[in-house]
């Protein structure tokens, strides 16, 4: 129930916008963002955190029952804290926008709170096809925040952003028919149940989960984004408004994300691990690349959206080592990143509302002139280079770890006992390694010529009507929560993790049942498979369920082997 | 699994036994961290006065309290103090595998021993800045001493963290600290470039550790010391090595060492990885002292004497290490003698002191290195002091050539002094600490077998030679001779202070500036140290002769440092006979081993090896007090002022000309490539830095016209396909709403319709 609150509320006050005068938008707006804050620390205090599986706080009313759809909302683990973040990010960036948005404000505030509710949404959707809605409806309120207070190539950044992302998630909800049909034809009835699905989608034979890996992965890798279908993101993020910056960062990429953890992980086991590192070898590619990149820009926003493709990269890796260590850090990377990224972010736009430029050729050299902005934007720089006792560090040193650890030390598992079974290891986490020393190159230099180095400003610089020189009490406000986030989450993750344990556990299960328990090489079985049935994805009825009694059987040979 | 050796039985008895400490320890890390936080309220109350200062004083010197007590109360044992869960995460069957690494404490000899020097220098060296950093109160003196407490703090971290991830933790946030007190004159870019190099480079290193930390956890399935070093997988493996069986360690196992090496260069300064330190004598001098020279750097030594179990493992990774640290000292050494900065010439002999101490603790000789450790703490924080003193009294003036006779100047006599008994040290004049450290690491390379280490010994001692030497050239160059002095170009008080420095970089060290500064300076008063200066000095010059003291503590045991290693892993079971030990590493002969490590349990060495046909514990100290003078006589004769020694050794009468002089010119091109640091710098430039920037330009440009323009291709075609269909393309919200819910809307409809 209280999620469902924390989806309506939003809703309400953006209705109560709408209806008002212009002038109290913006106050609305953040009582109804606080509102929720205090909904969502109940749902965080109603919460049982040992237990796995979305069956909690649920809420579920018929739908369209002939469809067998649901109104099916709940929550696990992973889906609260996302939840709990994107809450967390709602007055933050309500706040934060007070004096940089002037014009329409109604329109902003509302599509903000609106865009909060259809988040929620995708974070509790029990139902995949509530799932599927709020994960596109996102796009409309994202594309009027950029399109309507975008910089000045706002058009064209809000546009492909639509159509990019949109292309892609109609060839994921291609992926989710074929599961639902394949539902359809072994049940005899129709459901979209999530955990109805993915049984169904197990037990599909391996060709066909990698046809159904690949739609899905065509909507989530764009959203995420892992190279190379990357490029919208840089310009979304350099266009868009602070605010959603923010919302951008923080929570919309992480739909990529959850997708490929909530569905890519148990929709498609074998799959993902007969291409897992495949998939890693784009998210290197990304961390290295998108890396480097960030560190021949001029204009810090830029380099900060790059930045995001590149951290992202290093989620991905740790979903695909497909082990525990690997896919916790993963899932607390989703909130990290949110927290530092977001962060940065906003300290652009306090910049930009002063000077009118994100330019590092136009501005440099602020540490004298506003000393407590500067002070933050260090604190948040350390955070997203990893620095340990901060949040990034223990986010990506998890997924390293469990790339690492994920791979070919499975056959000599008796001698190492930190091995799991997957198929990376300490090549792929060398490479992604790398990544490390390249966040500190980009960074460091931004910091370098932002913070640090003899002050410039731009000549046409004229003092802001509203804004002090430096920080004003709510611009430090809206930071402080951030920054106490990333200094309890650096310090004191361990709650965290155990709250994530159950769910990630049952997750990697998964795909650590298909251990065969020889050498590790679970191609080997696949192919065997894919011999006995074909590659042909367009079974007929009869010789789908020869598929799953054929997988039945093999869990059942190796249930015991697994670890 | 290897099978549990006779060796490893009798190994048995001696087992670590951990225990758990009493809370009262956690005062240790907790009080730095507690001056952090105060000094933060002191930022946001915009303290104007000393206040962070006297907060900083106050907790060092109770963390070192609690330290000085936790080391008369706990050593010899082996006690673990866990604060909280950090990492905490287990799976598998009934959770059998776990990822954990506790906010804990692992308090064992070898940590009693770093703390004691970390937070002792730490509370004399913020004694000194307290007067040292005054001209900035108000402006940087808080940010200064909070960056300097949690400095502190991430070097408790570090070395008393309980796991790898704690000590990563150290390692990284030491790491930090560093970058911000380098930067601390920020305005200054030579200050900001120097402290992103160091961060960079020492990333570089991070990641070499990072991976030998990924590598044991892999391995030996924990991070946790205390379960580490008690792993029967470990024991079993140095039971394979003692055996001759090295084969036996797996390569990933052996190669844990390699990594966790590669992350001691970066942050101990070494080849290559040791371009970052001389540029960091940007940072305010108290750092420089503490944390580039006393403290962090010698993390890496650290990090080879904790984890020596896993470095035996490897065959070759403690011979790379002794090769690098001596040609580090070397080539250090070579720079140091050419430079002109005083602070540089220090900071070439801190990177030249680390490899000694590398070389030390690769050559099986963790109580030399350990013991060299401990000593250079101490002189090379009163050497740095000292010249810090000069440099606050004299504008900023670093250059030798510029400076001369403070000796005899009025309020300068305790700064001689100290530079003095530094000087001393660090030569390795007889009976100095900085003596007896030195020669044993030079006398193991002589009696451990290993890959061509005579010579290496050799080399040391000849390095030794060239340290005689650039020591005592700053010292008859700066301390001794007629008085003369020139200012340097800092305006302390003055707001736009850290600005001139932003145009011509009077740190620099090409001295051709000398007439441009002597007007504009007129009136120059230099001004000596006041009490807390002089009283660190002092205090610092007493403990630096007493260091030597420690050599005759229980000498059966090579002094007190042998005595406190001999309860901890960097001299524990595996290696109670260390130069048997390395036999069993480099020969692989199982008889010897077995022979030999009978003997070893007497302490005897066998007659490893000699130098020139005599025992090299016994005649070491001549044959380095011989190199050691003949040093210093070298430095006094081209350098020394005319009328010291009788008159006939010097022949200086000002500060900018000397013997040296004509000597340079003869070697003409060596002494300045010397000088610009055998173009190291501009090397890794031309060979790394370049080529990345413009790899990554090729990369934005591939981003922009490929990655990109093919997505826009895409999304070009429907374009032409659809002219007719213009007004989808209108840009207008509800358009594309509605457009997606019809797309969803047919979607879902083909799906009824194909399943029905």
């Amino acid at each position: 129930m209280v999620l469902l609150l924390l989806i309506v509320i939003p809703l309400i006050c953006a209705g109560l916008i709408v209806f008002n005068p212009r002038e109290q938008a913006k106050y609305i707006a953040a009582g109804g963002s606080l509102v929720s804050v205090v909904f969502g620390v109940v749902a965080l205090a109603a919460f049982n955190w040992s237990q796995g599986g979305m069956d909690q706080l649920t809420f579920t009313t018929p739908w369209v029952p002939a469809l067998g759809l649901n109104f099916d909302i709940g929550a696990d683990a992973v889906s609260l804290l996302l939840i709990a973040l994107t809450i967390l990010l709602g007055p933050i960036c309500v706040i934060g926008s007070f004096t940089a948005v002037v014009e329409n404000q109604k329109t902003f505030y509302a599509w903000l709170l609106i865009l909060q509710s259809a988040m929620v949404g995708v974070f509790c959707a029990r139902d995949l096809v509530l799932f599927y809605i709020c994960f596109e409806f996102t796009l409309i309120p994202m594309y009027i925040l950029i399109a309507m207070f975008g910089s000045s190539n706002r058009r064209k950044a809000s546009t492909k952003f639509f159509l990019y992302t949109f292309t892609g998630s109609v060839i994921a909800l291609a992926g989710f028919a074929y599961v639902a049909w394949q539902h359809s034809v072994f049940t005899g009835e129709w459901s979209f149940n999530m955990a109805a699905l993915g049984e169904t989608a197990r037990a599909l034979n391996a060709s066909q989960q990698a046809w159904v890996l690949l739609a899905l992965m065509a909507g989530f890798a764009v959203k995420v984004p892992l190279f190379p279908v990357h490029t919208w993101l840089p310009l979304a993020h350099t266009e868009a408004p602070t605010a959603g910056s923010v919302i951008l960062a923080g929570v919309l990429l992480k739909l990529g994300t959850y997708g490929v953890y909530k569905f890519a992980l148990p929709f498609a086991p074998a799959a993902v691990l007969d291409y897992a590192p495949f998939m890693a070898v784009l998210a290197i590619i990304g961390i290295v690349y998108a890396g480097l990149i960030c560190w021949v820009q001029t204009d810090i926003k830029k380099l900060v959206a790059y930045s995001s493709v590149s951290h992202l990269g290093f989620c991905m890796l740790g979903l695909f080592a497909v082990n525990s260590v690997g896919v916790t850090g993963s899932v607390l990377y989703m909130i990290s990143h949110g927290f530092s990224t977001g962060a940065l972010f906003l300290m652009i736009g306090m910049m930009y509302e002063r000077y009118h430029t994100r330019s590092m050729k136009e501005v440099s050299g602020l540490g004298s002139k506003m000393p407590v902005w500067s002070t933050f934007m260090v604190f948040f720089v350390m955070a997203s280079v990893g620095l340990p006792g901060l949040n990034g560090f223990v986010s990506e040193i998890m997924c390293l770890f469990g790339t690492f650890q994920s791979g070919p030390w499975t056959g000599q598992a008796g001698v190492t006992p930190g091995a799991t079974f997957g198929m990376l290891g300490p090549v792929f986490a060398a490479f992604a390694g790398t990544g490390m020393i390249v966040a500190a190159i980009y960074l460091l230099y931004m910091t370098g010529k932002i913070v640090w180095g003899p002050t410039r400003e731009p000549d046409d610089h004229h003092a802001h009507e509203v804004l002090p020189t430096d920080l004003s009490a709510r611009e430090i406000g809206v930071l402080l929560p951030l920054a106490a986030g990333c200094l309890v989450f650096g310090l004191y993750p361990a709650p965290l993790m155990k709250a994530v344990e159950a769910p990630v556990n049952d997750t990697v299960a998964y795909v650590q049942s298909l251990n065969t328990g020889d050498t590790g090489r679970v191609m080997v079985w696949t192919a065997a498979h894919e011999d006995d049935h074909g590659s042909d994805h367009n079974a007929d009825h009869g010789d789908t369920h020869t598929d799953e009694h054929a997988q039945d059987e093999h869990s059942e040979d190796h249930s015991g082997e697994g670890h | 699994m290897t099978s549990i050796s006779p060796t490893l039985a009798s190994m048995a008895d001696t087992a670590l036994h951990v225990g758990s400490a009493p809370a009262w320890v956690l005062a240790i890390p907790l009080l730095p961290m507690l001056a952090v936080v105060l000094n933060t309220f002191s930022a946001i109350f915009r303290v104007k006065t000393k206040l962070p200062a006297w907060i900083t004083i106050a907790c060092l010197a109770g963390s070192f309290l609690a330290t000085a007590f936790a080391f008369m109360t706990l050593s010899g044992q082996t006690n673990v103090a866990t604060g909280w869960k950090w990492f905490d995460l287990s799976w598998g069957a009934g959770q059998g595998q776990q990822f954990i690494a506790d906010f804990g404490f692992y308090i064992d000899n070898l940590t009693l021993l770093w703390m004691l020097f970390v937070t002792g220098l730490a509370t004399l060296i913020a004694v000194y800045a307290s007067e040292y950093m005054e001209h900035d109160v108000g402006k940087g003196y808080t940010r200064f001493f909070v960056a300097f407490g949690l400095f502190v703090f991430s070097m408790t971290c570090l070395v008393m963290g309980d796991n790898m991830l704690m000590l990563y933790l150290g390692w990284e946030g030491v790491g930090l600290c560093s970058y911000l007190l380098i930067g601390y004159f920020y305005k200054k870019p030579a200050a900001v470039a120097a402290a992103k190099k160091a961060f960079i480079v020492n990333r570089i290193g991070d990641l070499g550790l990072a991976i030998g930390v990924m590598l044991t956890f892999v391995h030996f399935g924990t991070l946790e010391y205390a379960q580490l070093f008690q792993s029967e997988q470990l024991a079993g493996y140095i039971a394979a090595v003692l055996e001759g069986r090295a084969g036996d360690v797996p390569l990933m196992a052996q190669l844990i060492a390699v990594f966790l090496m590669i992350g001691a260069f970066g942050k101990s300064a070494q080849f290559p990885l040791y371009v970052w330190l001389p540029d960091a004598m940007e940072g305010p001098t108290p750092v420089s002292a503490l944390i580039h020279a006393a403290t962090m750097v010698t993390a890496g030594v650290y990090l080879i004497a904790r984890m020596l179990p896993v470095f035996l493992l490897s065959e070759w990774a403690l011979p790379v290490v002794a090769w690098v640290g001596t040609f580090t000292a070397l080539l250090a050494a070579t720079i140091g003698m050419a430079q002109f900065d005083i602070k540089r010439i220090m900071a070439y002999s801190t990177v030249s002191q680390l490899g000694y101490m590398f070389a030390g603790i690769a050559m099986l000789s963790s109580v030399g290195g350990v013991y060299h450790v401990v000593t250079h703490a101490f002189f090379k924080a009163l050497l740095f002091l000292c010249c810090g003193a000069v440099m606050h009294g004299f504008a900023g003036q670093l250059d030798l050539r510029k400076l001369s006779g403070l000796w005899h100047m009025k309020g300068w006599r305790v700064v001689s002094v100290g530079m003095l008994v530094g000087c001393l040290n660090l030569a390795g004049v007889p009976f100095t600490a900085g003596f007896f450290s030195k020669d044993m690491i030079i006398a193991e390379a002589f009696v451990t077998p290993g890959y061509g280490y005579s010579l290496l010994g050799w080399t040391l001692l000849f390095t030794a030679g060239l340290t005689a030497y650039y020591t005592f050239r700053v010292f008859f160059r700066v301390f001794t001779g007629p008085v003369q002095y020139e200012p340097g170009d800092e305006h302390h008080g003055e707001d736009d202070h850290s600005h001139d420095h932003a145009q011509d970089d009077a740190h620099g060290h090409d001295g051709h500036s000398h007439e441009d500064h002597a007007h504009g300076h007129d009136h120059f008063h230099p001004h000596p140290p006041r009490f807390a200066i002089n009283f660190v000095l002092a205090t610092l010059s007493v403990l630096a002769v007493l260091a030597a003291g420690l050599y005759f503590v229980s000498p059966e045991k090579h002094g007190w440092v042998g005595d406190m290693l001999e309860e901890s892993t960097a001299h524990n079971l595996y290696t109670a006979d260390h130069s048997a030990a390395a036999m069993f590493l480099i020969d692989g002969d199982a008889h010897a081993a077995h022979d030999t490590h009978a003997d070893a349990a007497h302490g005897e060495h066998a007659a490893h090896g000699s130098i020139l046909g005599f025992n090299p514990h016994e005649v070491m100290y001549y044959i380095s007090a011989i190199f050691g003078l003949t040093g210093i006589g070298l430095a006094a004769y081209l350098h020394g002022p005319r009328g010291m020694v009788s008159g006939f050794l010097g022949n200086r009468v000002e500060a900018g000309k000397c013997r040296m002089d004509a000597v340079a010119k003869a070697f003409d091109p060596i002494p300045r490539w010397a000088e610009n640091k055998w173009y190291v710098d501009e090397f890794y430039h031309f060979l790394f830095v370049r080529p990345l920037w413009v790899v990554s330009y090729i990369f934005q440009t591939i981003d922009k016209l490929l990655v990109d323009g093919l997505v826009n291709l895409f999304g070009y075609l429907p374009r032409l396909l659809g002219r007719g269909a213009q007004p989808g393309q209108s840009g207008v919200l509800h358009g594309y709403a509605l457009s997606m819910a019809g797309g969803v809307g047919v979607i879902l409809f083909i799906v009824v319709l194909v399943t029905l």
